[in-house]
């Protein structure tokens, strides 16, 4: 070939040898070159995949009813030791430990060892009488009074007082408060709204009567008071109270060496990636049993490896993909209960204004036709995502009240049932066309349509949902970009409608209220759809007027409710979650859950090391 | 017996030295073909590089990455050879289009620092002076830049960029070391006589460079770009296990690997990561070996052929 090139070449010698390096280098890179190009026209697999395959087995499917929620004593309790605590996540936490100020999930974590709120709840999620302040209830069901229990003190050994508790309110009601808090609850309190809007100095509602003793009047008295209404974490004002709010959340005493009044007190944080706790003897409740805790942030890689080889006693969570390979480990015991939670799929129809301090929908964003956001919904298939990805322990939500709040929750709302072919009539129906030279829908005025479907990027089953999920939308002809997008940065994004999500996927922790105001009301930035509408609040009001104390109205309101949310579609949720999480066989006296009665102080260890798998 | 290999050789050689004189092609040619093992590593890698670009063409990248939940994690088995991945697809397809892509940005990688480098380093040998002074300036600057650092940098920042804006960020930063390498032959190749000549019978300069010099360096460039091949498959699939490689939905070599961070598929799951790292390992191995033989081939001395 080389020969053959040399005989044919030009007049010169030199001129051909210089011919030849590029030959050579054609040679070496051409066919790669040319390997690049994928447009091809084969197409053979069926679209329906009704065939189940041979290979996996139909069984293997868990149940959230069997598991236990109390860790089954093995042994006798020793005197102290550490519990070793994995904050699973994928990306350091925030640490903004304080509960006025935090945000994500990560730093409750880091949080629910050194401080905690004023009242408790039983497994009802209704105030009850054993927290670190009691409460009484006016006639008119109006005025709430509290009383602080005397040994309640900060960590710092200044008693926990009723100007911290009012202290709370006012920061957290302040125009110049930066986290994200503030919501109807807070707007219940008399005169909040005038010291919101800066018309007053204080908050006519609230009244210390006395150290120990504050007064809190609300405007309308509603179930939901009762049910995570009132705010009870305290802000030490002999701390943050010469402090600007706007500070705050930035400060040392909230990054740094925070304060509270829990069972343990903050030795060491290492920004992001551990903290250490040692016991405070003068907790509340009595002496912790332990002699304190290491938290330590591990990702979802490695969180198994870490159980079994008893680098951990506990973990905030568990992949529950994980769950079927080593539900035999020996040295676990496995815990699971019904999470207070929900995963969804929401559509930005506008934005928050700030200014005015509510959501404003956009008429012209790009989700803003029902149909669109309807047919999306009929595309997927939640069952079998459930079913597949996570044997079970994932299942096809109903509702937007999750099954944890018993007395709320309707398995048999009307919904969409899954059919893509329903979803392709709806949108060809709406004028989401296909344009034939690119394949995709366009909208109903002829513009392309391109959809930004923001997914949290984390373990691998994530991401395959995520796709299973931009794929199952391309099946009906929408063109999608998927961005696979880090937790913190994500909810950032959500939180401050960045301009290009039109679509993201997120999950709800959902409060101990039912009442969803503080998710989907028109004031609250939660609300990251942006949704809202007359029927929307009507509904919503409803759900925490005085009516609503009669359980059977506020039932149907709330499934009213629900099934209105259902047809308007700014959000649809997804699945409903078991929280199964396994514990060291070395633990004693933890459950998980609401309402076990059992509190971190009362968590015990039956050796000093943490168990390894045999 | 040893000897008597060894003297029949020098005859062969001398036989065929008297009919004409080896090109430097020819050299490397025989050098490759003497180097038995340089020899299968060859054959190894253009069965690899056809058998992946023909295999491409037939599958459907589109089709391949479809999550299909009717077979997450499945074995090998007769209808997935290499068995699926957790989101169901098929991993034979994911390596061959995986190999396409990170073979592909290789080879272009390879081939941009090559123009760049050689341009730049044989004008910056040619000229010396100022010129010369200018631009090895320009590579000492680049090459204190922490290059890894700047890709991953820029990979974070830039949310959607393709194949092609990735290999010219990583071409940014590698073409350094071919330049220096060509500048100092070309700085002795200057000195000789045939430049001389050249020069003095008023051939221009831009003819003596890439007509008179660019030829002398072509062995030296063939070898330094088949070693470059090597470390730019390595440079891809390392920064695509990191996650700072290819865009989410390209498969490549790298990313089938780094699904083995995941512990339930380290232990469980080896037909994810093993092939990918199999052909990664043989890949760069045999690569090696041709541009170790070339680079033999390259010096009289060593010369095995």
């Amino acid at each position: 070939m080389l020969d053959k090139e040399e005989d044919r070449g030009g007049v010169k010698m030199k001129k051909k040898r210089y011919g030849r390096v590029f030959l050579g280098l054609m040679i070496a890179f051409g066919f790669m070159l040319t390997a690049c190009r994928n447009e091809t026209p084969e197409e053979s697999t069926s679209e329906d995949g009704s065939e189940v395959e041979a290979g996996m087995e139909t069984d293997g499917m868990y149940s959230i009813d069997d598991f236990n929620n109390i860790k089954t004593p093995m042994g006798e309790a020793i005197e102290g030791g550490v519990l070793n605590f994995g904050l699973v996540s994928d990306t350091s936490f925030e640490g903004t430990l304080n509960y006025n100020f935090y945000q994500g999930n990560p730093d409750a974590q880091v949080l629910q060892f050194f401080d905690e709120g004023f009242l408790s709840w039983d497994e009802n999620f209704v105030y009850g009488q054993d927290g670190a302040a009691t409460y009484e209830i006016s006639e008119d069901g109006r005025t709430f009074t509290f009383t602080i229990r005397d040994h309640v003190n900060w960590h710092d050994g200044e008693p926990v007082t009723a100007r911290d508790w009012a202290f709370a309110y006012e920061v957290i009601g302040d125009p110049d408060y930066d986290g994200v808090r503030f919501g109807a609850d807070f707007l219940n309190v008399v005169g909040m709204e005038e010291y919101h809007k800066g018309e007053a100095d204080e908050i006519a509602g609230i009244q210390i009567l006395n150290d120990k003793q504050l007064e809190i009047e609300f405007i309308r008295t509603t179930p939901s008071i009762l049910t995570g209404g009132i705010w009870t974490y305290p802000l030490a004002y002999h701390i943050f109270g010469e402090m600007e709010v706007a500070e705050m959340s930035a400060s040392n005493e909230i990054r740094q060496n925070p304060v509270g009044f829990g069972p343990f007190k903050v030795e060491t944080i290492v920004p992001g990636e551990s903290v250490t706790y040692v016991r405070n003897d003068d907790y509340w409740r009595g002496r912790p049993n332990l002699d304190g805790v290491t938290l330590r942030v591990i990702s979802p890689a490695t969180v198994i490896q870490e159980l079994r080889t008893g680098g951990v006693d506990l973990v905030s969570s568990f992949p529950i993909d994980q769950f079927p390979e080593n539900e035999a480990l020996s040295n676990l015991e496995w815990l699971g209960i019904v999470d207070r939670a929900y995963s969804y799929i929401g559509f930005k129809l506008g934005y928050w204004d700030s200014e005015l301090g509510q959501n404003v929908m956009d008429p012209d964003a790009k989700m803003a036709d029902v149909n669109l956001r309807q047919a999306m919904w009929q595309a997927v298939d939640n069952q079998l995502v459930g079913e597949r990805f996570y044997h079970g322990l994932r299942w096809e939500a109903s509702g937007l009240i999750a099954p944890s709040h018993k007395a709320f929750y309707n398995p048999d709302l009307e919904r969409p049932p899954y059919d893509p072919e329903l979803a392709k009539q709806l949108l060809d129906e709406a004028g989401y066309t296909v344009n034939e030279s690119t394949g995709y829908r366009e909208t109903p005025d002829g513009e392309p349509l391109v959809i930004n479907f923001y997914h949290m990027s984390g373990d691998d089953v994530q991401e395959a949902v995520a796709r299973y999920y931009a794929q199952a939308w391309e099946d009906i002809g929408l063109q999608i970009n998927l961005e696979l997008v880090e937790f913190n940065s994500f909810y950032d994004q959500v939180g401050e409608d960045h301009p290009d999500i039109d679509v993201y996927a997120a999950a709800w922790t959902v409060g101990i209220n039912v009442d969803p105001t503080n998710l989907y009301g028109p004031i609250t930035p939660f609300n990251y759809s942006r949704f809202v509408s007359d029927e929307n609040t009507r509904l919503l009001e409803l759900g925490v007027s005085e009516a609503a104390f009669d359980l059977d109205y506020r039932y149907d309101i709330y499934n009213e409710w629900q099934q209105y949310m259902l047809e308007q579609a700014p959000v649809f949720p997804t699945h409903y979650r078991a929280n199964v999480t396994p514990v060291n066989n070395r633990v004693l006296n933890y459950g998980v859950g609401d309402g076990t009665g059992l509190y971190w102080y009362d968590v015990a260890l039956t050796q000093e090391e943490t168990l390894a798998a045999e | 017996m040893v000897k008597l290999f060894k003297s029949k050789k020098v005859e062969k050689n001398l036989v065929v030295n008297k009919d004409e004189t080896y090109s430097g092609f020819q050299i490397l040619w025989r050098e490759l073909v003497k180097d038995r093992v340089a020899l299968i590593s060859l054959i190894f890698v253009s069965v690899i590089v056809i058998g992946v670009g023909v295999i491409s063409l037939i599958l459907n990248q589109d089709e391949i990455v479809r999550v299909d939940l009717f077979s997450l994690n499945q074995p090998p088995s007769s209808e997935y050879r290499l068995g699926t991945d957790q989101g169901g697809r098929d991993v034979f397809g994911l390596l061959i289009i995986g190999a396409r892509n990170s073979l592909l940005v290789a080879a272009l990688v390879t081939l941009l620092t090559g123009i760049i480098g050689i341009l730049l380093g044989i004008v910056s040998g040619y000229f010396g002076g100022q010129v010369d002074h200018l631009l090895m300036r320009i590579v000492d600057y680049s090459n204190i830049l922490p290059t890894l650092m700047i890709i991953i940098a820029f990979v974070t920042a830039v949310p959607n960029y393709t194949i092609i804006q990735f290999s010219l960020i990583m071409t940014l930063f590698r073409w350094t070391s071919i330049a220096r390498l060509i500048r100092s032959r070309t700085l002795q190749e200057r000195e000789l006589e045939y430049v001389q000549a050249s020069k003095t019978l008023g051939t221009s300069n831009f003819k003596t460079i890439f007509v008179q010099v660019l030829p002398n360096l072509s062995s030296l460039i063939i070898v330094t770009m088949t070693l470059n091949l090597a470390a730019n498959i390595g440079l891809e699939s390392g920064l695509s296990f990191l996650g700072f490689g290819f865009p989410d939905d390209t498969p490549s070599l790298g990313t089938l690997v780094s699904s083995a961070r995941n512990p339930q598929i380290l232990e469980l799951r080896w037909w994810i990561w093993m092939p990918a790292s199999i052909l990664i390992l043989l890949l760069m191995l045999s690569i090696n070996n041709i541009g170790q033989a070339l680079k033999r081939a390259t010096d009289a001395r060593q010369r095995r052929g």
